[in-house]
């Protein structure tokens, strides 16, 4: 899951990944442009609902060629230094997984098991991907966030949020 | 003294105790999350959204006045303790400020930041309520294709002409574009892109697009990159103050700055980044220490904070009198206007004036708040500082939550916002900027309107663009906007 960052100056030639994002953003283009030829021209009006979407279809697809070309002559992309990051470090993808993988199951028990234990498994993922360890203090706070979470904005702020199976208890 | 009168009138909606009171709330919950590592303005007023759902409108905008200075507010003081910028308008401050404040002149770095935004969001505000007005006027008579002319400058300018890269920048617009194309198309009912999917024919809600590219793509982002050990946070002894001799140091950059980040907010130029670069400049030639700079030097800190608020101020000229947004921040306060069925622009002055000047007269008394918080309250915003990692970030992904799923209390839109979180992490992986994605959300269905009512109006002549003199003429501002910077690069390389 760890690789090397790739440091510009010291690897030449052309960088897959960047190969791959620009040829993903022609397809886009290719794809929205596909789907643009499907939209009606509309009845009596000067310019459709589909003048637009061709217009912005094309554009992309246009400036993901450019991309392409200029990835295939070597060009390729810096990651973006932000807070709290470090760009020597290797780069881990298991951390992002591990939060997607936990945000999906809590959106996907939002419903049935309400908001608090929905976006407790959220925020025990995003904790245990940061690195943090200390199982049952992470349970703990990630408890007590979602529930003043939920009271704040459902009480205090009356938004719906759903109860799940605490229903009678909240 | 049309303007006079209409603040005033202002001052009477925005003083009642309980705008007052959300004034409050609105400013220290602006601070509050702007001081947060990781969350930048724009992020700090999409994640507030939610909370002002309920409020009627004139209190809703009167919390996001508060909310969008404190955000400004909270984003110096983290530049300062903790050398990280949040958005690349702080850059300077996070130079220059962290530097003193590691010389144990952390208050000193915080007072000039606190005072000069005070003095550059006043004069910024004095400005607008002059100026807005006036322009306003004029702006009535724009005809569509002008307006569609003034949307291409704004996407151009923004997107290509400051950026690091003009292609990754056209490219992140375009997306923002395609997103903007979902849902039914308003003239003719023509349902586009949706998939199918009857979610989708609403269109994409523009909160789950910004909170995912920057929320969840920030988080996504930071996860796959840790810096491991503690960032080194300041730590900080009684409130933040001023020497005598601070104060003389600090006068002049704090005039300056704002003069040079105002008309840089107004225009469509990309946001605070360029004209806080340029105050440190012309500090560093105006000292007379220049060997100061870079090891801490107080108009270091003065001018560019000051540059950056006043900026933020002259953004709302564009946005309340043309609809325009210019920054990241501006878009989302403009969708956030557009919950609300209002649509910014020089009519929103005549329907709803007591709004807007309610507003306006708000930012006034927002900025008194924030001086009186911040400068003793500093020390409480730097504890928040040291909230660990692993935590902070876990908590940002609940807010971004609660903040989509109040949308439509719908689970489907949880799942949009994981799919733009990984864009949003593709996007800072392989540098693209994400503003342009932002703007091209927000006005790219407004741009589509006027292109089409252009072309009704002149029986589908294309000509209409070149025709009129305002809108040539913008066009041609279009064209520069792309051509010029190529050539001097091309330019430099040969002469290099």
């Amino acid at each position: 899951m760890t690789q090397p960052p790739p440091t510009p100056s010291a690897r030449p030639g052309i960088s897959i990944p960047d190969l791959l994002v620009a040829l993903a953003l022609t397809a886009l283009g290719v794809a929205l442009f596909i789907g643009s030829r499907e939209i009606p021209f509309g009845i009596n009006a000067v310019v459709g609902p589909r003048v637009f979407p061709l217009i912005v279809s094309v554009g992309l697809t246009a400036l993901g060629v450019l991309l392409t070309v200029s990835v295939l002559r070597g060009d390729r992309a810096e990651p973006a230094a932000e807070e709290d990051t470090d760009l020597n470090a290797p780069v881990n993808l298991g951390a992002p997984a591990i939060i997607l993988g936990g945000f999906v199951l809590g959106a996907a028990v939002l419903t049935w098991a309400g908001f608090v234990i929905g976006t407790a498994i959220m925020y025990f993922s995003v904790a245990w991907a940061f690195g943090e360890r200390r199982v049952g203090l992470m349970a703990g706070v990630a408890l007590a966030v979602a529930l003043v979470t939920y009271v704040a904005f459902t009480r205090g702020l009356g938004l719906s949020l759903p109860p799940g199976f605490l229903k009678g208890i909240l | 003294m049309d303007a006079l009168t209409s603040l005033f009138a202002g001052f009477e909606t925005a003083l009642t105790p309980l705008n007052l009171l959300w004034a409050l709330i609105g400013v220290t919950l602006g601070t509050l999350v702007g001081v947060l590592p990781g969350i930048g303005p724009a992020l700090t007023v999409a994640l507030l959204l939610p909370v002002t759902a309920k409020l009627p409108p004139v209190s809703a905008f009167i919390m996001f006045a508060g909310i969008y200075y404190g955000g400004m507010f909270g984003g110096s003081t983290t530049s300062i303790l903790l050398n990280t910028p949040g958005e690349s308008a702080s850059i300077i401050t996070a130079l220059e400020g962290n530097k003193m404040a590691r010389k144990g002149r952390a208050a000193a770095a915080l007072a000039t930041a606190a005072i000069g935004s005070f003095i550059a969001g006043t004069i910024g505000t004095l400005l607008l309520t002059f100026a807005a007005p006036a322009i306003a006027d004029i702006a009535v008579q724009i005809t569509p294709s002008a307006k569609f002319a003034l949307i291409m400058l704004a996407f151009v300018t923004i997107s290509a002409t400051f950026g690091g890269s003009p292609l990754r920048g056209l490219l992140s617009l375009f997306v923002g574009l395609a997103i903007g194309l979902v849902g039914t198309d308003l003239q003719s009912g023509q349902a586009r892109f949706a998939l199918g999917r009857p979610e989708l024919l609403d269109g994409i809600d523009f909160i789950t697009v910004v909170i995912g590219l920057f929320a969840i793509g920030e988080t996504l982002y930071v996860a796959s990159r840790l810096r491991k050990g503690k960032g080194s946070v300041i730590k900080l002894e009684g409130g933040a103050t001023l020497s005598k001799q601070d104060w003389r140091r600090s006068w002049g950059p704090w005039l300056r700055g704002t003069a040079l980040g105002f008309p840089f907010g107004a225009i469509p130029a990309g946001g605070a980044e360029i004209p806080t670069f340029l105050s440190y400049t012309l500090e560093k030639r105006l000292s007379k220490h220049p060997e100061e700079f870079g090891q801490g030097a107080i108009e270091g800190v003065a001018g560019p904070e000051a540059a950056n608020n006043a900026s933020a101020a002259g953004v709302l000229v564009p946005l309340l009198t043309l609809g325009l947004p210019t920054s990241a921040t501006a878009a989302i306060l403009l969708a956030a206007f557009q919950q609300y069925g209002l649509q910014p622009g020089p009519l929103l002055f005549l329907t709803n004036g007591d709004l807007v000047w309610g507003l306006i007269a708000s930012l006034y008394i927002g900025n008194v708040m924030l001086l009186a918080l911040n400068l003793p309250l500093a020390p409480v915003w730097a504890r928040l500082l040291l909230i660990p990692r692993p935590f902070l970030y876990a908590g940002i992904l609940v807010f971004s939550t609660v903040g989509v799923y109040s949308l439509n209390n719908s689970v489907f839109d949880l799942g949009l916002l994981a799919l733009f979180g990984v864009i949003g992490y593709g996007m800072r992986r392989f540098d693209f900027p994400v503003t342009p994605a932002i703007i091209g959300v927000v006005l790219g269905p407004t741009a589509e309107a006027q292109f089409r009512t252009a072309l009704q109006q002149s029986n589908g002549d294309f000509s209409i663009f070149v025709r009129q003199p305002f809108t040539a003429f913008l066009m041609l501002c279009v064209l520069a906007a792309l051509v010029v910077p190529q050539v001097l690069k091309f330019r430099a390389r040969r002469a290099a």
